[in-house]
């Protein structure tokens, strides 16, 4: 579902030459949950970026639902990304300026649904995450760990295959972060892929599969739940 | 969740555009006002340029580029007007290069001249109407490019000649047809001829002939259409002669004549030898200045509209740089980035330019109402608006260009 093979990312100044990414591989089959774990520059999120579309790469090859992403146009990489991924940030990045209903129909605009459509998607995703009642609301009105269920409710609202979170509970205190996880979690059993990045080794160990980079390299994987998902094991 | 997908779509965010504007709305309604200003003083100075245009490509009913005038003043004891200005015509007229020449007491155009009133009734009682008063022989048609259209030219015969302080009138005059059509509004002007009009309240003039057109001396005046020619040659010490030569030989002819004159009559002066071309560029110096003065105001009020336009929305892609990245990893391509900024300013701009509309009409009421300007046509308006609304997309561009280029990783960067 997602295959990385020897992906390579190097960024170049005038000056210096890093390799974010050293013959990156990694496959994720449908319906993972893997945790994505490393010290401060390891390459964890330029890997996020990657697989997201955010970033393209240098050298090696990924497949994402299939489909050869190596040679995409800005046109195709966008539709890709919003039709296949659903992104959950540390911060949030909730637009200020917009309620949460808005904020939410962000990418469905970009989808390219209709009105009632839209309105059903928004209204279902935010009855989701509990909070279908403060859609006239500005972000700035809720608190941390309600803006981050908006932010999921944003990024399911397309139905996405991947759900990739950057540090989701980063910005959360324990109880939000646990509240934010177990909501992953039910997404997750709910059918769709999860990819996140952390820090927390803590929260890392509730996901089904644990993946440790280092040096731009995958270096370590565990399976936490290898018995009952034997697909997920191959690296 | 079904997975009803319409169009593939053109993202058009005018619902939550225009809300987050609401939210942010100080930059936009400057930027709204400056537009509606800007709109305001462009649209009703361009429709003043196009007036001042327009008056300054008005037929003066001569032949402007053939023809030129000069002053004869005489200040010997013993020079004799009448006997030189008929020396001097027929030195003119015999002169290879000239059409016909003429002394005139003024010269259509140039600033200065006489002007009476004129009645279909004798007596103080009734209004007049105000004309241009071109005294001239048989030889003024022909010297002016005059047509005239109905009636007939003055015979030699009715050539009178005024003196110094001499207040009564010939008794024919040819009329221009605009003055014809003042006087007598009711009838044709064909049967204008052979009418009395009443100069000085109580002269009578038969009308001999109708010319088509012939302007007055002043260009803004109101009776610039105005004018009657008078069958009189002058005993005045300072002679206006005017001159129209055949196609291309003016400024030949001009210097010829300077000579010619001043060497055949050692007892006066030429001065003030002048194209009509001049005279007229000379009238219209006050409308040339003001389309210059208004031209720059407009280019200076638009550069700056627009560098305030550019400045918004550079300070605007700045500040939401990291929004910018989370549209485009949520799926807002590059082109979707350009439209929603193009789309935004469409909105300002809009209001501004709504609002524009209205203080144009606004100006304008008040230029009528003060100045006497006509009032503006309506199609200024739309007209405004549009390149308002290219001005703004155009400035926009750049900045818009420079959103898209932000890149979406920025989405998961700290900034």
């Amino acid at each position: 579902m997602l295959k990385m093979t020897d992906v390579k990312k190097v960024f170049r100044t005038d000056l210096v030459e890093t390799h974010a990414l050293r013959d990156f591989n990694l496959h994720v089959g449908e319906g993972d949950f893997v945790a994505v774990t490393g010290p401060s520059g390891s390459g964890k999120t330029t890997f996020l970026n990657i697989a997201g579309l955010l970033e393209t790469f240098n050298g090696g090859t990924y497949e994402l639902d299939g489909q050869d992403v190596s040679n995409l146009n800005d046109k195709k990489r966008s539709q890709l990304r919003n039709e296949k991924i659903g992104f959950i940030f540390q911060s949030f990045n909730l637009i200020p300026d917009l309620n949460l209903f808005d904020n939410v129909d962000v990418p469905l605009r970009y989808r390219g649904f209709n009105s009632a459509e839209r309105k059903k998607r928004i209204e279902s995703s935010l009855e989701m995450v509990g909070l279908a009642q403060r859609m006239k609301h500005l972000p700035s009105q809720l608190s941390g760990g309600q803006q981050q269920r908006v932010a999921i409710a944003r990024a399911l609202a397309g139905e996405p295959r991947f759900l990739l979170a950057d540090e989701p509970t980063g910005n959360l205190d324990t109880q939000m972060a646990n509240s934010v996880m177990d909501l992953l979690k039910s997404i997750n059993a709910a059918g769709t892929t999860i990819i996140m990045v952390t820090h927390d080794g803590q929260l890392a160990s509730q996901a089904r599969r644990n993946i440790y980079v280092r040096d731009g390299k995958v270096s370590e994987v565990n399976d936490t739940d290898a018995a009952t998902a034997p697909h997920l094991a191959a690296v | 969740m079904s997975n009803t997908q319409t169009s593939p779509a053109i993202n058009w965010e005018i619902g939550p555009i225009f809300r987050a504007m609401l939210r942010n709305k100080v930059g936009a309604i400057l930027i709204a006002l400056q537009i509606a200003v800007t709109m305001t003083i462009i649209v009703n100075s361009v429709y003043i340029i196009v007036e001042r245009n327009k008056e300054m490509q008005r037929n003066s009913g001569i032949d402007n580029e053939n023809s030129f005038f000069l002053t004869s003043i005489g200040f010997a004891e013993n020079f004799n007007v009448p006997v030189t200005v008929a020396e001097d015509m027929n030195t003119l007229r015999a002169l290879p290069g000239i059409v016909d020449a003429i002394q005139i007491n003024a010269v259509p155009n140039s600033g200065s001249g006489w002007s009476m009133g004129l009645k279909t009734q004798s007596g103080a009682e009734y209004d007049a109407v105000g004309t241009a008063v071109y005294m001239v022989d048989e030889h003024g048609i022909n010297a002016l490019d005059l047509e005239i259209i109905a009636g007939e030219n003055f015979a030699p015969t009715d050539i009178g000649l005024r003196v110094v302080g001499q207040v009564d009138w010939p008794n024919k005059t040819i009329l221009t047809k605009a003055m014809a059509e003042n006087l007598f509004p009711d009838i044709p002007y064909q049967s204008v001829v052979g009418k009395t009009v009443y100069i000085n309240d109580i002269d009578p003039m038969i009308v001999v002939g109708i010319i088509d057109k012939l302007q007055a001396p002043w260009v803004g005046w109101n009776n610039l259409e105005n004018a009657m020619l008078s069958p009189e040659r002058m005993d005045f010490k300072g002679s206006r002669y005017f001159i129209r030569t055949e196609p291309g030989q003016r400024d030949r002819v001009m210097k010829q004549v300077e000579e010619l004159l001043a060497n055949s009559n050692k007892g006066r002066l030429i001065k003030g030898m002048r194209s009509v071309e001049e005279a007229r560029e000379r009238s219209y110096r006050g409308h040339t200045a003001m389309i210059k003065i208004l031209t720059t105001v407009m280019i200076i009020l638009t550069i700056v509209t627009a560098l305030g336009i550019v400045g918004l929305a550079s300070f605007s892609v700045n500040q939401r740089k990291k929004q910018i990245g989370t549209r485009r990893a949520l799926g807002a391509s590059q082109s979707a980035i350009v439209r929603y900024f193009m789309l935004e300013n469409f909105l300002i701009s809009s209001i501004g330019v709504i609002l524009g509309a209205v203080l144009t009409v606004g100006l304008n009421i008040i230029l009528v109402n003060t100045f006497g300007l006509d009032r503006i046509d309506w199609f200024y308006i739309p007209i405004g608006m549009l390149v308002l609304w290219l001005v703004g997309q155009g400035a926009v561009f750049g900045p818009a260009r420079k959103a898209a280029n932000i890149p979406p990783a920025l989405a998961t960067r700290t900034v």
